[in-house]
């Protein structure tokens, strides 16, 4: 088609602004407007800096000045951040202002005042932007129908980041409510280039739907920073190349350091700062700092008044920061679409490439820093992995519908069943979750007289909210993130972010710890704010984060493994690297694509064996500890085990002999469920499970409850009810979230079932090469909560028995 | 069971795992905030937890007075949670509870939770005095040796980079607080002032309560 001639977007409003501004319109923003226009569903598939966003308002504009003088709610934006909420408010002004349009347009998030809310209420505009959490109250308001009877169009941003976590299924939930309420709702995605576009089309479209894509034919300029030191052989800290990082940031106008950790930030930040002589003006950026301290990261970012941040996920997603010319990410990839998310930050003209160097920060992450560039070569993108919704969010849902008003359950069920994360949703699931609102769904009906939802007498289909009062509770309640209990940090009077209320127990007066990129010495703790001062202490903590890991990619991994086995790549490695993969093959062996090593050998009176599954951490944590089981029933009497991205290393007293009739299908489906039980993996799960699905109160600032409570009588309810109702929805709901997120269980059901007749096995005399970075991990002990209490109890009384010279009674 | 041996006020204790405390020489089992059907009073505020917690809390008591068989059995307060949790106490529970009664003497003293609950066939009391000791909820000003709940004391402990919380029995020279016996009854940090203002700083014992086991540090 002769876009040219054909282009119907030459008539548009904007067509004037485009113009003005000496752009054009991309191929895809033609798609699009037509697909739109002709009735269909559509996600777009586009990479930073192509019109993303104004793609999704075309159809929207088109039609209100058509439609002239519209009144009310036209079009909802939904946007994954606040801070991009914010964004899109800001760019979208410019075109509606110069053109003098006579369009209205608001954002709504948990930042707007109550005032500025409810005259949105009143008067709505005809563009909302908001978020999933905030659309979700709106939906729980008793006018919400009247609110969105005429909305024509919901524009989803960053779709990518929605697919498959629970925000995701809130959002689905909410999005099938808006339709019928309005049943010719329009839906637009618009997502980052992904592998799997038809998952996301069958996610979000219902009418008509299509995909429209725009690829990038420029390829990133990604390489390996050439270090003349040493990589280590594990640890994830970078520090060896600290003076190589400096001089490309000293090269570069601005720089944009991506780290995978908050702990990593702070380390980086201090260690670069340790080493400043030139005065570069350094920042750091991450989710826990506080939000001003943040906005003023990213407005001196966007001003180009900083040489370098070093930061997190925190600044993957968001504005065009139009100047940032390197990324240096340090430490593993991870993922190929998280890299090229990270890479697109700098540079964002389409025509020219966008530069990176990557800093592996030891040797495995070496070969999957290469990986990486490898398949971003040849445009071998992650797929995501759709999931089925989860039970909590659903119980969430039941209880914002009751807060709008009395409703039909089978209504309900249809509605919620027509969301692609419900499709399989089980009508016997549905009604326990909303016998969960009722009155908590227990077998022992104990609370009769005392429910939040009831049925109607002349209708058992109806069910109405006993007390107006609760849909404060549920409003409290909202949303599918539950944080770590943090604490806030005070300097002085000023605030300078949240730290985990872990981290601060184990910190005594006086000692120091890096945060914000200062040393900070930990003085009191009142009312839930720790008071801290400036520091000259050289010795310092740093916070941990015990906030999800990234996991490996499975196409990464599988790139990894295809890497390491093509020795005639290895002469363009730096000599260490080729050193060490050469050795191996000769001491062992390098495993070929679709082989599984397997080494044995003893050191120190024990015996070790390493398996190489490149499963990711998830995986291999749950393979270590079913592997353990297993060795222990065979009577080899395992001590121990580690676990990592690539390897699992377990330690045992005796030789274990049939490793290969060890390691199959059996392993998983015998000690799953005793795994689950003693890691209390179900029992942190069962937390949020019951936080989400409204079951306990969420804790909010000023609220004298404090988080350690909170976890606590969470642990006693789950220790309660698995005792005595152990088919419980929401003892249901949180094992399989365990099964989907926290273990990895189809992974390794995948890679069990294939690796029992790929097995390569080892016999070695003493550690091969492959093998050190992972013995070198081995320095924590795999015990369960319990055990631990109780270890760290018993050692203590020794202790001081020892310290007092007097034996145990016992 | 595994005990601990506590010396208190010249007399000697046993403090077990479950949280109950016996003195042997006058065969009589102590313990203190079950604050049984506390689930129900949270119902109230459709707060629904577990609804098990009566039945756990009665058939732990019972494993204790079955093993044991004390002559008397002191409840040093907080029997109920409120008026709304008696509720929770089913036929089958009244007639268990008086079966046991049979050969064990119960005495119930009022916590401020069940100051104002009466139950049929329940005696009850303010406070308790038997041999220099003084039974008691909430410690009053007195020259005897008292033994009280009210608190559900739970202790900090830091060791090799690990905190942990643990319930425990507490005492200083004049004073014992219980922990809570009750299942859904949470804990207050014996270094927050309410249990400071009581005990003191000074010359504590303290004894952490395990799975099996009760320490001592």
């Amino acid at each position: 088609m002769n876009i040219n001639k054909s282009n119907p977007l030459l008539l548009h409003p904007l067509n004037k602004w485009i113009k003005k501004k000496r752009w054009s319109w991309f191929p895809h923003q033609i798609e699009t407007f037509y697909h739109v226009r002709t009735g269909s569903d559509v996600v777009v598939f586009a990479p930073t800096g192509a019109g993303k966003t104004l793609t999704g308002f075309i159809n929207p504009i088109d039609d209100l000045i058509k439609l002239k003088k519209f009144k009310g709610l036209h079009t909802l934006y939904i946007s994954p951040l606040k801070s991009l909420a914010n964004d899109i408010v800001r760019n979208l002004e410019k075109p509606i202002k110069e053109l003098d349009l006579n369009i209205s347009f608001q954002v709504r998030t948990g930042d707007t005042t109550p005032y500025k809310k409810h005259k949105q209420k009143q008067k709505p505009p005809n563009i909302l932007i908001t978020t999933p959490e905030s659309l979700a109250l709106l939906n729980s308001y008793e006018n919400a129908k009247e609110f969105f009877y005429n909305l024509k169009y919901i524009i989803i941003d960053e779709i990518h980041t929605f697919l498959d976590n629970k925000r995701a299924d809130l959002l689905s939930l909410n999005i099938e409510r808006l339709q019928t309420f309005s049943p010719n709702l329009q839906r637009i995605g618009l997502s980052a280039t992904l592998k799997n576009k038809q998952d996301a089309k069958k996610w979000l479209c219902r009418k008509k739907p299509k995909i429209v894509s725009y690829e990038n034919s420029v390829l990133p300029k990604i390489k390996i920073l050439e270090s003349k030191e040493r990589i280590p052989w594990s640890g994830h800290m970078a520090t060896y190349s600290i003076n190589e990082i400096y001089k490309e940031i000293m090269k570069s106008k601005l720089t944009i350091i991506f780290v995978n950790t908050r702990a990593q930030a702070e380390y980086m930040f201090k260690n670069l700062w340790l080493i400043n002589k030139k005065k570069l003006k350094i920042a750091v950026h991450h989710g826990s700092l506080e939000k001003n301290l943040r906005l003023k990261v990213e407005n001196n970012l966007s001003k180009g008044l900083v040489d370098c941040v070093v930061a997190t996920s925190s600044l993957e997603l968001g504005l065009d920061y139009g100047d940032v010319e390197k990324i240096i990410q340090v430490g593993a990839p991870k993922g190929i679409n998280r890299l090229l998310q990270r890479v697109g930050r700098s540079n964002h003209n389409l025509n020219t490439p966008s530069k990176a160097i990557l800093v592996p920060t030891n040797r495995f992450e070496f070969i999957e820093a290469k990986a990486a560039i490898e398949e971003i070569k040849k445009n071998n993108l992650d797929k995501i992995d759709l999931k089925e919704g989860s039970f909590d969010v659903v119980a969430q849902h039941i209880f914002a519908t009751a807060c709008a008003g009395q409703f039909d359950i089978n209504a309900l069920y249809k509605e919620i069943t027509k969301a692609y994360p419900y499709k399989k949703l089980k009508l016997n699931d549905f009604k326990q979750l909303i016998n969960l609102i009722q009155d908590g769904g227990y077998v022992l009906k104990n609370y009769d007289q005392f429910k939040r939802i009831f049925q109607l007498r002349e209708n058992k289909n109806i069910y109405k909210l006993v007390n107006r009062r609760e849909t404060r509770k549920y409003r409290m309640n909202v949303g599918t993130i539950i944080e770590n209990p943090m604490l806030k940090i005070k300097l002085g009077t000023k605030t300078l972010g949240n730290i985990e209320e872990v981290f601060i127990q184990n910190l005594s007066q006086g000692d120091s710890f890096i945060f914000a990129g200062q040393v900070l010495e930990f003085q009191s703790m009142k009312n839930n704010l720790v008071q801290v001062k400036r520091s000259k202490s050289l010795i310092s903590k740093i916070p941990s984060y015990s906030g999800g890991r990234m996991p490996l990619s499975t196409n990464l991994a599988n790139s990894v493994r295809a890497l390491l086995s093509k020795s005639n790549m290895w002469v363009s490695y730096p000599e260490q690297i080729t050193e060490w993969l050469k050795r191996q093959k000769k001491i062992s062996k390098i495993p070929k694509k679709n082989q599984y090593l397997v080494e044995q050998f003893p050191r120190k009176k024990n015996f070790y064996t390493v398996i190489y599954t490149f499963a990711g951490w998830h995986a291999n944590q749950t393979l270590g500890f079913l592997l353990l089981r297993g060795v222990k029933e065979f009577n080899y009497k395992p001590l121990g085990f580690v676990a990592n991205d690539y390897a699992i290393v377990l330690w045992s007293l005796k030789e274990v002999k049939e490793i290969k009739t060890i390691l199959n299908l059996g392993l998983l489906d015998k000690h799953l469920d005793n795994y689950l039980e003693e890691t209390s993996i179900v029992k942190r799960l069962f937390r949020d499970n019951a936080i989400i699905s409204c079951l306990i109160e969420r804790r909010l600032p000023g609220m004298e409850k404090t988080g350690k409570q909170v976890l606590f009588s969470s642990d006693l309810i789950y220790t309660v009810l698995k005792k005595n109702e152990p088919d419980h929805i929401l003892l249901k709901s949180s094992y399989e979230d365990a099964k989907k997120n926290m273990i990895d269980y189809d992974r390794l059901r995948e890679i069990l079932k294939k690796m029992h007749k790929k097995i390569v096995l080892k016999k070695l005399k003493s550690i091969s090469p492959l093998a050190v970075p992972i013995i070198l991990e081995i320095n924590r002990e795999n015990l369960s909560k319990k055990e631990t209490d109780e270890y760290i109890l018993e050692d203590l009384e020794n202790e001081i028995l020892k310290e007092a010279n007097v034996l145990s009674i016992n | 069971m595994y005990y601990q041996l506590i010396n208190f006020g010249d007399e000697e204790f046993y403090a077990y795992p479950n949280k109950s405390l016996y003195w042997k020489r006058l065969n009589t089992l102590i313990v203190s905030d079950l604050h049984i059907g506390k689930s129900i009073s949270y119902a109230k505020n459709k707060q629904f937890l577990p609804p098990y917690d009566t039945k756990e809390i009665l058939s732990e008591l019972f494993v204790s007075l079955d093993k044991i068989k004390p002559s008397n059995l002191i409840i040093v307060g907080d029997l109920f949670h409120d008026f709304f949790s008696t509720l929770s106490l089913k036929d089958q529970d009244h007639k268990s509870l008086s079966q046991y009664m049979d050969y064990t003497d119960f005495i119930w003293i009022k916590g401020n939770h069940d100051k104002n609950i009466e139950i049929e066939g329940f005696k009850n009391c303010t406070n308790y005095e038997i041999n220099k000791f003084l039974f008691t909820h909430i410690p009053i000003d007195t020259p005897l040796f008292q033994i009280c709940g009210h608190y559900h004391p739970k202790v900090k402990i830091v060791h090799r980079g690990k905190t942990i919380f643990k319930t425990s029995f507490i005492h200083n020279e004049k004073i014992f607080i219980l922990p809570s016996f009750g299942i859904l009854t949470g804990g207050l940090d014996i270094n927050s002032k309410e249990i400071s203002d009581v005990l003191g700083k000074k010359n504590l014992s303290i004894y952490p309560v395990g799975q099996d086991k009760v320490y001592k540090l």
